[in-house]
């Protein structure tokens, strides 16, 4: 009875707020705006939402229309992107039926946007965390190189979620394992090689001709395809600064765009990663030479990449908490990176680095109404997210651990 | 001639079987010798007389004293206060900033489970067998694992090494202090007392299950440790029954053999020896507490304990401590169930009587142990609960020194006790702030100021360029 009854009350609640949040413009007042963008921070500035886009971002703005936020002075900044995340793909990490993240049967061209849960409660934890948006990478694929295609989606957690943008990039890695690291760099080029021969050969196959696609579907070569020829990003999961000098000369001469991640000897090629344009994406609590990849691993990698002015993205490899980016980016500051480049490196370095920037990513007229209001310094560890809108909806700040709290701080006394 | 050696041999065994072989009064020598054996041979040097000024104080006995001095000499801490007499003493300024204990992990598997992760160096569980009381977590560590120097750097001064938790009873686990030295023996927190590793759930059904082995299930885990305890107990009462026969009447035959394990758990049983338990789920928790009565022993500490929130008035009442992290999750079934104010909770239940601690379990937060604590505290307070930092500093600080059986020598900054302390570029809970000065007994082990100032690993030195060190 009690079940029914807080299932029937939270049914209302869903109701009742998304038929308000559906039409309602939303008046954001006196924040201070950090905007990710030119336009920098601005003080004491308003910002009006209308039909899930930023339509205006001024002083004094006025509109008896919309719902008023009273920011009163507290720092709003655009709503954080999870730039490589299993979130939706993953709830337990030990149980295998709730894990979506991981394949046997395809490399390169496996696409897990179908796989999305946006029902996952690690979706309303991290998004009454700050994060609006979650670009969704598979964790392995078959073999040793490949793990799939990454898709974009937001976290509003609603039953239809749809990827905003679909197989967007490519993740892969690279560096010490069972098998030779040149091994894998010619298996690396003989993938690519392969999908040009398939290229090459389509009128053929079209008229019903053979193609040995070898070790690989003709998704995986089409997805390879797709690098060289729209220009998707490849992220390249690796550590040794070795490995990642190699790669750019690959990069260089198959014309592929690509991002690191890991990263952790970065710093030493700074001069590579500035010259060839890649961005790198780094946790920046992880200073740990977990292997011999990594000897190099240091806790001030952020700051040295930005000052060298490659462009930094800030990601924390657990699902679960992906949110903690914001804490990662906190001690990026502490060790002495740019406090307005940490903001940066959690919005719009990443929505730039997956060419989302044209809608989100900053506080920027036009750009979609993903916003969140903080109770103070984002960085900081004791900061909670006041309101996270998404595509100009207020969402809900419930999570199930939320619910577990209240009911145990009943049954132990405390309230 | 084949003979005579064989009969010789026999003699020489029978002899050193009489020689070795103590009577009841000397079995205690052995436990000494035993004990010696294996003591900790850190002594540090005496420290020179220094003087803190211009602190700010978070005493780990739940105060602030703002404005504040603390004296140390000779490796202790000899006042803390204002207008303490500092003639002779090296004066430094610590400008307002805020002064902590040094920080203390209670669980860590730095050296038993080193950077880089090889195999090689993987020595933190032996999962052989569910149940491996014989094993010492001091004889896995390596004394040269790179992360001791990144804990330091993050105002880590003593840490409890424990054994990994694939086991039902695991192994011994050892106290260190974080400094340099060749030998384990060498970092041994002096006379404090081991600990015995045991742990519920998930990973020894999971490991042993997984080998279509006993336990595959929790009611297999709870029966062997049931099982163990009573081998324990009957170990425990031969023993008694040998120590209790006068002298003439004792057999050579009688007497029983030694046995590692059990000498172990015995001394869990004579409450010499404090029990440190894996377990994230609440009934499991509670489980325990009845398995503990069953055989008459204590749990110390609850270690992860996800779910402690949820029985954090029994955990009060029964004087256990919970040891947490601020928000891991999901990464098993058994810790679904997190709430960012678990240890808050367990901090302010039954009255504010709760034994809260904030534990890494990791080598990337044990160098920041001081912003998990922050993020609890932050969640306590959110939900309306009365804390403040003078409390939280607690959970990483005096509850740990408390539950690993050192409370009396660290911990707290107060006169008498160990001068481990940490001087905070900004307020320790700041996700900006750093330790910039580490005391450990006295001695300046770390300044952000000095790059000379700490000691490298061997691991450090040369291995990117042989010209440099690797931090």
């Amino acid at each position: 009875m009690i079940y029914f009854r807080s299932i029937l009350l939270s049914l209302i609640g869903l109701l009742s707020f998304s038929i308000f949040a559906e039409t309602q413009d939303i008046l954001i007042k006196n924040a201070k705006v950090i905007t990710s963008s030119e336009l920098g921070v601005l003080d004491q500035t308003d910002i009006l939402i209308q039909n899930g886009k930023i339509s205006l971002i001024d002083k004094n703005i006025n509109n008896n229309d919309a719902i008023i936020i009273e920011a009163n002075g507290r720092i709003v900044t655009a709503g954080l992107l999870a730039p490589v995340t299993n979130l939706g793909l993953i709830e337990i990490e030990l149980e295998a039926e709730t894990r979506d993240d991981r394949t046997d049967h395809f490399s390169a061209g496996f696409s897990i946007s179908s796989a999305f849960n946006p029902s996952s409660t690690l979706i309303p934890y991290n998004r009454a965390s700050g994060i609006t948006s979650a670009i969704v990478f598979p964790s392995s694929g078959r073999g040793d190189i490949f793990s799939g295609l990454g898709s974009v989606f937001k976290t509003h957690g609603e039953i239809n979620t749809k990827s905003v943008a679909t197989d967007i990039a490519m993740v892969m890695q690279m560096g010490g394992n069972r098998d030779s690291r040149a091994s894998n760099f010619l298996e690396l080029e003989d993938a690519f090689l392969k999908a040009k021969q398939f290229k090459k050969s389509r009128g053929m196959i079209e008229r019903g001709g053979f193609f040995d696609t070898g070790e690989y579907s003709r998704r995986d070569l089409e997805a390879l395809l797709g690098l060289m020829e729209e220009g998707k990003p490849l992220i390249i999961k690796t550590n040794r600064a070795s490995d990642m000098l190699r790669m750019i000369e690959f990069s260089k001469e198959y014309e592929l765009n690509i991002i690191f991640h890991g990263a952790k000897e970065a710093w030493r090629i700074t001069d590579q990663l500035v010259e060839a344009n890649i961005p790198v994406i780094i946790d920046p609590m992880d200073n740990i030479p977990s292997s011999f990849d990594s000897i190099g691993a240091r806790i001030d990698t952020a700051s040295l990449l930005t000052e060298s002015g490659v462009s930094v993205l800030i990601g924390i490899a657990d699902a679960h908490n992906s949110f903690l980016s914001r804490q990662g980016a906190g001690n990026a500051v502490a060790n002495g990176m740019d406090q307005y480049e940490a903001i940066k490196a959690l919005t719009i370095n990443i929505a730039d680095a997956f060419g989302l920037d044209d809608s989100i990513g900053s506080i920027e007229i036009g750009k979609n109404a993903d916003v969140v209001l903080w109770d103070g310094d984002p960085l900081e560890v004791m900061t909670f997210a006041d309101v996270v809108i998404i595509d100009g909806k207020i969402t809900s700040e419930m999570t199930r651990s939320k619910r577990l709290r209240d009911r145990y701080l009943e049954v132990i006394g405390l309230k | 001639m084949i003979f005579d050696s064989k009969y010789s041999s026999l003699i020489i065994a029978l002899v050193l079987i009489h020689f070795v072989v103590p009577n009841a009064q000397s079995q205690t020598n052995e436990k000494e010798l035993i004990n010696y054996a294996y003591e900790s041979t850190y002594k540090p040097e005496l420290s020179n007389k220094i003087i803190i000024k211009n602190a700010n104080i978070l005493t780990g006995n739940g105060d602030s004293i703002l404005d504040a001095s603390i004296l140390m000499h000779e490796n202790q801490i000899i006042a803390v206060g204002k207008d303490l007499d500092s003639s002779d003493a090296s004066v430094i300024d610590a400008e307002g900033k805020w002064v902590t204990p040094g920080i203390i992990d209670i669980h860590s598997h730095m050296g038993v489970y080193p950077a880089p992760s090889l195999r090689s160096n993987s020595d933190g569980n032996e999962a052989t067998s569910p149940t491996t009381p014989h094993v010492w977590a001091e004889h896995s560590v390596w004394t040269q694992d790179p992360q001791y120097t990144l804990a330091l750097k993050g105002g880590i001064t003593s840490f409890h090494v424990l054994v990994g938790s694939a086991n039902l009873i695991g192994g011994r686990g050892v106290t260190l202090k974080n400094v340099r030295s060749r030998t384990v023996q060498g970092m041994k927190f002096p006379n404090a007392p081991y600990s015995l590793k045991m742990a519920c759930g998930e990973n020894p059904k999971r490991v042993y299950g997984g080998r279509n082995s006993e336990p595959s299930t929790r009611m297999g885990n709870v029966a062997g440790y049931r099982n163990a305890w009573i081998e324990a107990q009957e170990y425990q009462r031969s023993l008694k029954e040998y120590a209790d026969t006068p002298d003439d009447e004792k057999e050579i035959s009688d007497r029983p053999s030694r046995d590692l394990g059990l000498e172990t758990m015995i001394g869990v049983l004579e409450g010499e020896i404090l029990v440190q338990m894996h377990c994230y789920r609440g009934e499991e928790m509670v489980v325990m507490l009845d398995v503990a009565k069953e055989f008459d022993y204590k749990i110390t500490t609850f270690h992860h304990a996800i779910e402690a929130y949820k029985v954090a008035d029994i955990l009060a009442q029964n004087s256990v401590c919970a040891a947490m992290w601020a928000d891991w999750w999901g990464f098993k079934n058994e810790a679904f169930d997190m709430v960012w104010e678990n240890t808050a909770i367990v901090d302010q239940a039954e009255d504010k009587t709760g034994c809260a601690i904030v534990h890494s379990d990791s080598a990337v937060d044990i160098q920041r142990l001081n912003q998990q604590a922050a993020k609890a505290l932050a969640a306590g307070q959110k939900a309306g609960l009365d804390i403040d930092k003078g409390r939280a500093i607690q959970w990483i600080t005096l509850n740990p020194a408390i539950a690993l059986g050192i409370g009396d020598q660290v911990g707290s900054i107060e006169p008498g006790k160990m001068a481990d302390l940490v001087i905070w570029s900004h307020d320790p809970f700041s996700v900006y702030s750093r330790a910039e000065k580490v005391f450990i007994d006295g001695h300046l082990k770390f300044d952000i100021d000095d790059p000379e100032s700490f000691e490298r690993t061997d691991f450090d030195l040369g291995i990117i360029d042989p010209e440099g060190d690797r931090l």
